[in-house]
């Protein structure tokens, strides 16, 4: 039977790659916080990663918005929206991914399918951080998280705890890991942006707020106070903490292994390990 | 067809080279091409990269950076930024 081994979150922001490329002053602290989570993601010895994700105006568009939807393609090329940064196919476990969906459907949850897609940077920053040989195949989960209106808090914690269901479910064995990303707190080109860039920060005691429930496992409280009112405060990427909540949703409330916050990006890095391999402890 | 229009448009500028090409080579041109069409208003925002004006009319902030991020009609993302702040001083 296939069983969640960890939960792990991280950031998506699309010039961490090249700041680390050149060795800019951040890279050391970047390089650190990935490698803080990567090693984790490496310990539980993943086969497959589900990936909560929101996806940035680039697979969904208003033209056609599913709030929850599932990629069940083989395989799928990124990033579509950075040509700057490296290219990668990477492999989707579609079987699981397919048996994640009915499920969900199957438990009253909509989640819709997608077939042909290419993921943007929220997916391949992440992966080219933690998995970059793209060795570990991923089902990706989008939930949107940008046009309102978005799920509520208590949903998307809901729709971890069906996936987590789904997984324990698979017949086949297969080592799960569930990575979310996203941002606490950012605004992208409106109102909110700081006075020295296109981007801000717009609510800073929300970052600490959020990084002090999860240092505490305190979920609950979390899903709670990440009301529509909140995220929206937050900025207008504020929703992205969304996966994060489903990803929590995934395994019982815990301690983190780790867990840092970057203030100046309104974003933080973690890992719940779940299951140590025999082969490890 | 309003508002719509334009965050489609600024979409479609991340996928599509050519149509970056056109905004920057003849952009009233490229703009008035746009399908769903723009309405008078928005295509003379547009074309003045009067982002301040576009945003207070409802166009979506993050879809809008991306003409500043592209360098397109007389934008870039610190223009971009300075216009958006003095919209809402």
């Amino acid at each position: 039977m296939a069983r969640i081994v960890g939960a792990f979150g991280v950031p998506h922001t699309p010039h961490f790659p090249a700041i680390v490329q050149r060795q800019d002053p951040p890279a050391a602290e970047i390089e650190r916080l990935f490698d803080g989570v990567a090693r984790r993601l490496a310990e539980v010895e993943p086969e497959v990663i589900v990936f909560f994700t929101s996806d940035h105006y680039n697979i969904f568009f208003e033209e056609s918005l599913p709030i929850f939807s599932i990629g069940v393609a083989p395989a799928a090329r990124g990033p579509s929206d950075y040509p700057e940064l490296p290219s990668y196919e990477v492999c989707i476990d579609s079987d699981l991914a397919r048996s994640i969906q009915a499920h969900a459907v199957a438990s009253d949850f909509d989640v819709g399918m997608s077939q042909e897609f290419e993921f943007d940077h929220s997916v391949i920053v992440p992966l080219h951080f933690l998995t970059p040989r793209m060795q570990v195949p991923v089902v990706p989960v989008f939930i949107s998280a940008f046009v309102r209106p978005i799920p509520s808090s208590r949903r998307c914690h809901a729709l971890g705890g069906v996936i987590r269901e789904a997984v324990e479910q698979y017949p086949e064995p297969r080592r799960v890991a569930v990575v979310a990303t996203g941002s606490f707190s950012l605004e992208i080109g409106g109102p909110r942006i700081s006075a020295d860039s296109h981007t801000g920060i717009p609510d800073p005691r929300w970052v600490e707020r959020v990084t002090a429930l999860l240092d505490s496992g305190r979920v609950a409280e979390l899903v709670e106070e990440a009301t529509d009112d909140q995220l929206a405060r937050a900025g207008n990427a504020g929703g992205e903490v969304l996966d994060w909540i489903a990803m929590l949703g995934t395994i019982d409330p815990r301690l983190p292994g780790f867990l840092e916050v970057q203030r100046d990006y309104g974003h933080a890095f973690g890992a719940w390990p779940v299951d140590t391999p025999r082969s490890w402890a | 067809m309003s508002v719509y229009a334009v965050n489609k448009l600024c979409r479609r500028v991340v996928h599509e080279p050519e149509l970056r090409r056109a905004l920057s080579e003849a952009p009233e041109d490229a703009v008035r091409a746009a399908t769903p069409p723009l309405s008078e208003e928005e295509l003379e925002a547009l074309l003045a990269g009067d982002v301040g004006r576009l945003s207070k009319m409802g166009a979506n902030h993050f879809l809008l950076h991306q003409l500043g991020r592209f360098h397109l009609l007389g934008l870039d993302l610190p223009e971009y930024a300075a216009r958006i702040r003095a919209a809402y001083r």
